[in-house]
């Protein structure tokens, strides 16, 4: 995969956090066009794996460098690590104005942080995690896509779907006809490809 | 415990206020006589106190505060020695840890609200946690790029009984320090420097923090480069020096900036290169082929300019590598040097002597003939500081404080408290607008209680001379809310306060009252009745380029 690829793949999850355009009975989230973003933005995000100790201030004090130096979160993941007491954060993020090295550099002055990698462009797995409502209670083609049906009523079906961002990207597309209740979607998780 | 552990670091000195969530500590001062507390009365004061302090004697600087409002009155104070680069601890009360998020009385989120202006910051909320905390933020405010750190300890954690504990070895995994200078960069900078046909080196406070002086005078010298400083690297190159090019920027002088604008390599050191450094960014030092940048963080590399050649290092070691490196100069610098003496013959620094008003730098000469380089002067913001900046030539360093990258107006009169408690032996002058000082006048309380020797030279223009300048030369001319036009009697004032203190209207009594504070022992004020259109020169139009300098008007 090459650093296009990634980056093509990336900037959907871009859409939940993206302006509120409200196109008449559509949800937002969906309304946003993800295609034309790709175009405008590649180059402006970065995508970080970050180690950082597992402490109550460490969030604030991510996001704080990030808003007073001028960047915008695009997408956030945080879990636990293997260490106990650290986390590992994922952050695509939008460095604006500021040469693109900035965010790693700026991110490394905290204390808190213990480890950052720049990964945009890298040979990465990347998922992003979607759970969705739909009203449609046949679902075969989101199954035949990988989808896992998690509950069907009569108020609809919910399924959960992991991939690449650009392959869930192109799922909620499929989604779309299924008539989208609702929606719940993660940032990516990253780790480097071993081969 | 708190107090032991500050013995531990060494503190001599605590700049602080009390009250309801910092009660415990004060209960046990009295025990540590070791430590001298000294009472302020705003605790805005004690932080530009504890930063004089730090600035002054290089120690860190450490204030006291209670929660709430307490802590908050110390932001601006935190911000000004942040973005300074300038050691300090700050421990701030906190509220018990079971109230927590509950808007208690006095509570206030001070790490949220100073995280943007530490270095780090801690909230401390149980006792096992203390002494590792207190540890690592001294390290951390005093190593590598200095800065404040805040401790905030919650008032049951102050209460605590722990048995003593020693201090943990120091494993902060987040924080690594620049131990090493890569030598091809070195060796690539020094190549560069000597292949230059118009060098020019620029320092920064980082030269004088890492105590480089030296170094620099000798890669100057060896490289036959012209050294500016920047307004708060003042003395890491001495001005009456051949090759100076005194202070840079968008109120340096005519030949500095003509330098770096005709420059073919020039290397910064120890320097953010913000924007009071380069005016107009596009347009900042245009024929440069290769920029140099030295600085312990590695992050200023590429924020404002992007430099062809990064060496993340402390000054010293950086300019020690490459000095090693460096070539003899293959291009001959005199036609550069002569082209920089034309530069400084066409451009001089001058000033208004003929209007029959008092002239601020009449006064500021005088003076520092008198402190004949060996008094610390800080100075507040605006006017009077590029006045204070300009208008001597420092060949030494440590001399000239002030608040550069914060412009915090107030500064001059606490900080330079603070400077007189870590360097008593040296004489202290505080230079201040009238502005300013009215801002954190109360501070001559604690002057008066410790008959500090500090002399207050007062620029009274009777305005807000900065923005009045803006106003006038960049906004349309109009005056808006620039005039402080109801100021107290600075002589009744101080007399209040129970110092000393003269007016002076005219140039022949300049003298005799710069004598009288000298002889005098203790504080002493002098209010200076200058030119209210007094005006700073050189200056770029804001959002001009540097080429574009203005020069102080014939008249």
């Amino acid at each position: 995969m090459g650093p296009t690829d990634c980056i093509a793949a990336l900037p959907p999850a871009t859409a939940s956090q993206g302006p509120q355009r409200t196109a008449a009975g559509q949800a937002p989230l969906l309304s946003f066009p993800l295609k034309s973003l790709e175009k405008e933005m590649p180059d402006r995000i970065r995508v970080l794996s970050v180690l950082v100790e597992d402490g109550p201030n460490t969030l604030s004090k991510i996001s704080g460098v990030i808003r007073r130096r001028g960047f915008h979160v695009l997408a956030i993941s945080v879990g636990p690590s293997r260490q106990p007491g650290r986390s590992r954060l994922t952050l695509q993020i939008d460095h604006g104005h500021a040469e693109a090295d900035q965010v790693r550099k700026q991110l490394e002055r905290l204390v808190e942080v213990i480890e950052i990698e720049d990964v945009t462009g890298e040979q990465v797995h990347s998922r992003e995690l979607i759970v969705a409502k739909v009203s449609a209670s046949e679902v075969k083609s989101l199954v035949d896509r990988g989808a896992k049906v998690l509950d069907t009523g009569p108020d609809g079906t919910t399924v959960e779907f992991a991939g690449e961002g650009k392959d869930v990207g192109d799922f909620v597309n499929e989604l779309m006809r299924h008539g989208i209740l609702d929606v719940a979607r993660s940032g990516p998780v990253v780790m480097r490809r071993t081969a | 415990m708190i107090l032991e552990a500050l013995e531990r670091e060494g503190v001599e000195l605590i700049f602080g206020y009390p009250g309801g969530a910092n009660l415990p500590i004060y209960q046990h001062l009295p025990e540590h006589p070791k430590l001298k507390h000294i009472l302020v009365r705003h605790e805005q004061g004690a932080a530009h106190m504890a930063d004089g302090y730090a600035r002054a004697c290089g120690k860190p600087g450490v204030v006291f505060a209670t929660s709430g409002p307490g802590a908050l009155n110390l932001v601006t104070g935190l911000c000004t020695a942040y973005m300074d680069s300038v050691s300090m601890i700050a421990i701030t009360g906190q509220v018990n840890s079971t109230q927590v998020g509950r808007d208690a009385f006095q509570e206030s989120d001070v790490i949220g609200a100073t995280s943007s202006v530490t270095k780090h910051s801690y909230l401390v909320t149980s006792i096992d946690q203390l002494p590792r905390v207190i540890h690592e933020a001294f390290h951390i405010a005093t190593t590598g790029r200095p800065g404040p750190v805040l401790i905030d300890i919650c008032k049951d954690v102050q209460m605590a009984e722990a048995e003593r504990v020693t201090p943990e070895r120091l494993e902060i995994p987040g924080y690594q320090l620049n131990g090493h200078v890569n030598l091809d960069r070195a060796r690539e900078a020094a190549q560069a420097l000597a292949g230059a046909e118009r060098p020019v080196i620029l320092a920064g406070h980082g030269v004088l923090l890492s105590h480089a002086e030296a170094q620099l005078s000798l890669l100057a010298e060896k490289a036959a480069a012209p050294v500016g400083t920047t307004l708060l690297g003042i003395g890491a190159f001495p001005v009456n020096h051949p090759l100076s090019l005194h202070m840079t920027g968008f109120m340096g002088t005519g030949w500095n900036i003509k330098a770096v604008q005709n420059a073919d390599v020039l290397m910064m050191v120890g320097m953010r290169v913000d924007d009071r450094v380069t005016a107009r960014l596009a347009d900042f030092a245009p024929k440069v082929k290769t920029f140099i940048h030295i600085d312990i963080d590695g992050s200023e590399m590429g924020k404002n300019v992007r430099p062809h050649i990064e060496l993340v290092a402390d000054a010293k070691q950086a300019l020690t590598a490459i000095i090693e490196h460096l070539p003899e100069p293959e291009k001959s610098r005199g036609a550069w040097l002569a082209q920089i003496d034309a530069w400084r013959e066409e451009h001089p620094l001058r000033y208004t002597h003929s209007n029959g008003h008092l002239q601020p730098q009449d006064v500021l000469v005088d003076m520092y003939r008198r402190c004949r380089s060996e008094a610390i002067v800080v100075a507040d913001v605006g006017q009077n500081q590029i006045w204070a900046a300009l208008w001597w030539n420092y060949d030494r360093p440590g001399l000239f404080l002030n608040s550069g990258g914060s412009g915090t107006m107030g500064f001059a009169l606490p900080a330079a408290i603070g400077a007189k408690f870590g360097r008593p032996d040296k004489a202290v002058w505080c230079v201040a607008g009238e502005g300013g000082f009215v801002m954190t006048a109360q501070e001559l309380s604690v002057a008066v209680e410790h008959q500090l020797d500090i002399k207050i030279v007062l620029l009274n223009n009777f305005s807000l001379g900065m923005v009045r300048q803006f106003q006038d030369d960049f906004y349309g001319g109009v005056r808006s809310q620039v005039d402080l036009t109801h100021m107290p009697d600075f002589v009744k004032l101080a007399d209040a306060y129970g110092l000393p203190a003269i007016r002076v209207t005219k140039l022949e009594e300049v003298g005799p009252a710069i004598d009288a504070a000298e002889r005098a022992k203790g504080p002493f004020l002098i209010d200076f009745r200058i030119d209210p259109e007094a005006n700073v020169y050189p200056i770029v139009p804001l959002g001009k380029s540097l080429n574009d300098f203005w020069e102080a008007p014939d008249k």
